[in-house]
């Protein structure tokens, strides 16, 4: 397993890593951010669209903050595991993710921002070949998509961090800087259907931090995973939903894991909430409706109706747990 | 006396006066001393000492042979692997450590197809590239090699044809591994693409280009490479049966998962002579494989086993990587080393087959076990590997513990375009043992029996023989079954337990080493050799080639000669890596090493024992009848004050030849039927083991959870218990993960999706259940000092012990493995659709009400157990047979007592309509049967 060689830059200040990705940027050398490295390196390893050029994230000082109301994208997701101060919905995703000696390296900003997942992608150079690559890394072939074939358009690869359905549904707005400036969004708008894409950031920009408003860290959820197993497993589906305390409008639902985008429902929970809050009945109804509303594909370890099945079940336990 | 006796001191001896000065015309020859800081011999612990020989170790299974031998050092106690200080601190070599001056790396191209003729191989442009030191193809190792002899059937590269994705092409040596990398790009191949199969119910038919060719002894045009059939007993007894259960399983492929990844290192030293490290379970046979391969005789190859990091069968073959360094060093002139990334520890697998298995079975009205048919097709993949072992092991290492009126066995292995499989731990025993223990939970449901006496009732005593002529001698199978049953609480919670929780039983029974050496007849030459060597210093160097994968062979080894030479295990030092030293020995498979090394190595320890008590009588005029070893010191057995040290009596025994040296080798006594196949499965012991598994299962989810296993098995005697729990609970963790969630999953193109350690899932340690591991020890007449196999047997029961407790938890019978969870909650949909009910948690949860047969089992098994137990201290020592309860006499061939009674190992032309998915193996011809016919 030996890495492509690329040039590592060690930027020590958020203004100097903008200034160097856009001297890179203006050479028209490509190049990624790295932070903990453990979703980029393996990929590396794997000659998954590796560049020539690596910032590095790690020396900046001052992104790895952690409070109530904001969280780094240098936070190792090992100290968001614990609660000090952190929301315990936040909390309770951190700890379902990967394993503990992954969450030491790991961060906030590369989970929000982990590369899409599919077992046509994720594997070595050779076996990639004997596949005749794939859409999402065709190496110059122009390959087709082997989910889903004959459509040349959309790469469905799987997202699947667990953090992000819960900073959604908890209201959270992502900071994205680059070398033109800083802008600032809801996490919900920060992701963008397709899994080569899989998010708005423009060439250059990383995420920053993470802000929680005094609304969104007052609210309550629960996230619910589903895995084979209790470690290592990236999620096969994931349910978070949150709420203001007593106050069953505010309910918010937001999967992950069952497509190329983790996405909050507005809709669904709407519809239920339009017939009137009715106990078990309507988090049976809800269940039902997000469940429809899904459509994984066969790109992970369990099938997907499998999957789009439990997306009921996560979702009927995820409220009973938020109203409990 | 309070201080003991003291050990022989070092430093001067005799021959310097008190002052200090040398005595006039004598030389100081100063003694080795033996006591270091541990002078004093230590006292003689009879608590290790069998009871038949006055000590206090309690022997309910009898006396054993080994008896007079022990002194109560090292057998039977608790002790760490001898190596375990190199592998915790980091120090063991394992085969990517090994790092020679001047070492090249080398690369394997694999191929890209699934099946494929190579119509060319153009390499000028890899030879071209600066860095690269050699290059070779299939054309420069045309010799084919195979794990078995007969059924040799790979080559060191693709010499005509690509088998699977990742078989092996070409090998590249260079400067880095950077430069092999890159010359694995600069390949010209022109291919044809064939057909490829992966299914392999399509393997049993006629094929344009099967993957390998037999020539006359190729089946049709199959893609059949061995078809079994057995039938023997009774068949008459199957017709109306009482109860009976059928079941149709679908088995995933399952990796052995080790730990560390293949990696060799090859170099011809000055002399010409190939050295090549590997971490090999099996070194002798790559040794004769690389001899063939390389056209080198096997004197001018040196194999050097490294540690192994973990191997579970999958380091048994002699690998085509391991030649391909051996010729990429002889090319380029430098040490070349090969270490596999993951994905290809996958792609040259050899682990648990894909099968597809069928088990009917019939019981009468005295839940009398009528018959057992079993039909196993497995998957092999692209080579033969193991395979012909395989396929008869799926059918008759399922012939025992029961007692049966009849069995039939009809079994196909068939290749397919995906990687190898071949012997994983508990080879081809546990999947057919699976099937079975769910199918006998599935019959005692029927009679409304509890399954554990139905079990009891119809046990094979000790010293009895199987219905396909094995010899079965200790058996520790009841008391193994009556431990986990009062362990678990089994009489409180077997269908008594609410929705969603349950508990289940399965057994175990496999071989303690194979009955038949495969390279040579084993009434002429041993299984196992062992050289032992005492110098001056009083050490004890042992050479063996037994290869220590982790299962701590070479403990073994080392602690009964520390018991026989009653000396600290320090004093032992094993040496077992290079063939050049040791022994030939057959390699760490079939469960063999511990039973027939450790009797080869008991054997040398005599001879040097006597050798050392003969020195002692001289010195001490004792006959060695009265003198007892202890510790370091030979005494009179009435008085320990007169006697000698263990050094002086070595040192006497030494004069005038130095060393001490002796041998000691093992051979299995003849045995077995003489039908064909009569040898495949035939052991000079078998182990036994029963295990009760508890479960939680999520009626939503389908997830399964293993919370507690009572895990029992029959090891003959334990000589290291915890070596033997270690095994126990390992073989739990192996099988659960094969019964939960690990499988080779092979995509809509054939293609293994899953060749990383992400996502093949290996249990981890947040899956594992809380093991209670039982040791049964019912003293094995032939083990060494009564003991038998405790590293594969164990795995067996884990699995029909699960799937039975999914069926007392949620009340479906599941036959698909590995129970992932869409796989259990596909189960409970079904069950859902075919009830009234719309909610899972409603699901009723299974009950029993006995049948007035549970009182009558239960009085069998009563009288089953004082039978047992007078065989078992061999008070009882009349002939058994298979058929007994079904009321035959031993004494007379069964054939003469009923008319129909089979011993067949082909079908009958009647029987070829009804056989099963494997058994239509059998309508097809042999090429030399079928001339004339195309």
């Amino acid at each position: 397993m030996l890495m492509p060689p690329f040039t590592l830059h060690n930027p020590t200040t958020v203004e100097e890593a903008c200034s160097l990705a856009g001297v890179l940027l203006g050479k028209g050398e490509e190049f990624d951010w790295v932070a903990g490295g453990t979703d980029l390196l393996p990929n590396y390893k794997w000659h998954l669209n590796p560049k020539p050029h690596v910032i590095s994230l790690a020396r900046i000082e001052g992104v790895d903050t952690l409070s109530l109301h904001e969280i780094g994208c240098m936070a190792r997701l090992a100290d968001l595991t614990v609660e000090n101060g952190i929301h315990p919905l936040i909390v309770e995703a951190a700890s379902k993710v990967a394993s503990s000696l992954v969450r030491r390296n790991a961060t906030l900003g590369g989970n929000l921002c982990l590369d899409t997942r599919c077992f046509w992608y994720n594997q070595g150079e050779l076996w990639r070949r004997s596949i005749d690559w794939c859409h999402k890394a065709d190496c110059g072939t122009g390959a087709d998509c082997r989910v889903i074939p004959n459509q040349n358009t959309l790469c469905v690869a799987t997202y699947q961090g667990d953090i992000a359905p819960t900073l959604m549904v908890l209201g959270a707005e992502v900071h994205l800087i680059g070398p033109n400036g800083l802008r600032t969004l809801p996490l919900a708008e920060f992701y963008q259907l397709d899994g080569m894409t899989k998010n708005i950031l423009k060439k250059g920009e990383f995420l920053l931090k993470v802000t929680l408003s005094k609304e969104g860290a007052a609210r309550m959820g629960s996230y619910q995973k589903l895995r084979v197993r209790d470690s290592w497993d990236f999620p096969e589906a994931g349910v978070a939903a949150s709420w203001i305390p007593g106050d069953v409008n505010s309910l918010q639902i937001a999967t992950t894991a069952l497509e190329s985008i983790p996405r909050c429902h507005p809709e669904e929970v709407a519809a239920v909430l339009e017939e009137g809050w009715d106990g078990m009945v309507s988090v049976k109804a809800l269940a039902a409706a997000v469940r429809k509303s899904v459509q994984p594909v066969n790109n992970t370890s369990l099938p997907p109706r499998y999957r789009k099945s439990m997306v009921r079940v996560l979702t009927k336990r995820a409220v009973q747990k938020m109203l409990e | 006396m309070s201080e003991g006796y003291r050990q022989q001191p070092g430093g001067p001896g005799q021959t310097t006066r008190k002052d200090g000065k040398r005595v006039a015309g004598k030389q100081a020859f100063p003694p080795p001393g033996s006591g270091g800081s541990k002078p004093q011999m230590a006292p003689r612990d009879l608590d290790f000492i069998p009871e038949s020989v006055g000590g206090k170790e309690p022997q309910p299974a009898g006396s054993h042979i080994h008896d007079r031998v022990r002194t109560g050092t090292s057998v039977g106690r608790e002790m760490p692997l001898v190596d375990s200080n190199a592998k915790v601190t980091g120090q063991a070599w394992y085969g990517d450590d090994v790092r020679l001056p001047n070492e090249a790396i080398g690369k394997i191209l694999r191929s890209p197809h699934h099946y494929a003729k190579i119509k060319s191989i153009d390499t000028s442009r890899v030879e071209a590239l600066p860095g690269v030191l050699a290059v070779s193809t299939g054309a420069d190792a045309p010799q084919r090699f195979g794990v078995l002899p007969v059924t040799k059937d790979e080559h060191a590269m693709a010499v005509e044809k690509v088998r699977h994705v990742g078989d092996l092409v070409a090998c590249v040596a260079a400067i880095d591994e950077a430069t092999a990398l890159e010359a694995l790009n600069l390949f010209d191949i022109e291919w044809e693409l064939l057909e490829p199969v992966f299914d392999p119910k399509k393997g049993l038919e006629d094929a344009d280009e099967p993957i390998h060719w037999r020539g006359k002894y190729h089946l049709a045009r199959t893609n059949v490479q061995k078809r079994v059939f057995q039938e023997f007993g009774d068949r008459s007894l199957v017709e109306k049966p009482h109860a009976e259960s059928y079941g149709k399983w679908s088995m995933a492929g399952v990796h052995h998962g080790f730990t560390e990844p293949h990696a060799v290192v090859a170099h011809w030293d000055p002399n010409g002579r190939l050295q090549l490290y590997t971490p090999q379970q099996v070194p002798h046979y790559t040794h004769r494989a690389l001899s063939t391969v390389l056209d080198v005789p096997m004197h001018q190859i040196n194999v050097i086993r490294t540690f192994v990091g973990g191997g579970f069968g999958g380091k048994s073959d002699p690998f085509p990587h391991e030649m391909c360094a051996a010729i990429l060093s002889r090319k380029s002139g430098r040490p070349v080393r090969i270490t596999f990334d993951r994905e290809e520890v996958y792609w040259i697998n050899r682990g648990r087959h894909p099968s597809h298995i069928e088990v009917k079975m019939t019981a009468d009205k005295d839940a009398r076990i009528s018959g057992f048919d079993i039909d196993a097709l497995i998957d092999g993949g692209g080579f033969a590997s193991f395979g012909h072992v395989t396929s008869y092991y799926n059918g008759v290492l399922a012939t025992a513990p029961y007692e049966l009126g009849s069995f039939h066995y009809t079994g196909a292995r068939v290749w397919t375009n995906k990687p190898a499989s071949g012997a994983m731990r508990g080879h081809g025993a546990v999947n057919t043992r699976c099937a079975v223990e769910v199918g006998l939970d599935e019959m005692a449901e029927t009679m409304q029996v509890d399954p554990i006496d139905l079990r009891l009732a119809n046990l094979l005593p000790p010293h009895s023989r199987t219905i396909s002529g094995f010899r079965i001698t200790s058996n520790g199978m009841r008391e193994a079954l009556e431990k986990v049953r009062k362990g678990s609480n089994w009489d409180e919670k077997f269908r008594q337990m609410p929705l969603g929780k349950g508990i289940g039983i399965g057994c175990g029974f496999f071989i303690s080493g194979s009955g038949l050496p495969i390279h040579w007849d084993p009434n002429r030459f041993p299984h196992a050799t062992v050289h032992m060597q005492v110098d001056m210093d009083g050490g004890v160097t042992v050479h063996t080639g037994a290869a220590d994968i982790g299962q701590g062979s070479t403990t073994a080894v080392a602690q009964v000669v520390s018991e026989v030479l009653a000396l600290p295990i320090e004093m032992i030092h094993v040496r077992s890596h290079e063939s050049d030293t040791s022994p030939v020995d057959l390699g760490s498979y079939s469960s063999r090493v511990t039973f027939m090394n450790a009797n080869a190595a008991i054997r040398a320890a005599l001879e040097i024992r006597e050798q050392l008590l003969n020195a002692a009588w001289e010195i001490l005029g004792y006959h060695p009848n009265n003198l007892i070893m202890n510790d370091r010191r030979i005494y009179y057995k009435h008085d320990p004050a007169i006697g000698v040290s263990y050094l002086k009596a070595l040192h006497k025994a030494q004069e005038d030849k130095g060393a001490l040296i002796a041998s000691g080798a093992y051979r299995s006594p003849p045995m077995g039927g003489v039908h064909k196949g009569a040898a495949a499965g035939l052991a000079p012991a078998y182990s036994f083991s029963a295990y009760v598994a508890e479960v939680d299962v999520d009626v939503e989810t389908g997830m399964i959870k293993c919370t507690n296993v009572w895990a029992a098995h029959d090891c003959g005697k334990a000589l290291n218990p915890l070596a033997v729990k270690g095994q126990i609970i390992g073989s739990c963790h192996m099988g659960l993960g094969q019964v939960l969630s690990e499988k080779m999953v092979y995509g809509r193109t054939g293609h293994l999706q899953n060749a990383n350690l992400l996502d093949y899932k290996i249990p981890s340690v947040h899956e594992m259940p809380h093991v209670e591991p039982i040791i049964v020890e019912s003293c094995d007449p032939e083990g060494p000092f009564g003991a038998k196999e405790a590293g594969e047997g164990p795995l067996l029961p884990i699995l029909p012990a699960v799937v039975n407790a999914v069926y007392d938890a949620i009340g479906i019978r599941l036959r698909t493995l590995p129970l992932t969870p869409d796989v259990v909650f596909k189960g409970i949909e079904k069950a859902l659709k075919a009830s009234e009910f719309d909610d899972p948690t409603d699901l009723p949860s299974p009950t029993l009400t006995f049948s007035s047969l549970q009182p009558k089992l239960v009085a069998r098994a009563q009288e089953h157990k004082i039978r047992d137990l007078a065989r078992q201290r061999t008070e009882d020592t009349s002939p058994y047979v298979n058929g007994v309860l079904f009321g035959f006499d031993p004494t007379v061939p069964l054939e003469d007592q009923v008319e129909g009674w089979r011993t067949a190992t082909e079908p009958d032309p009647e029987q070829l309509a009804e056989l099963g998915l494997a058994g239509r193996a059998w309508l097809k011809k042999e090429q030399r049967q079928m001339e004339g016919e195309n």
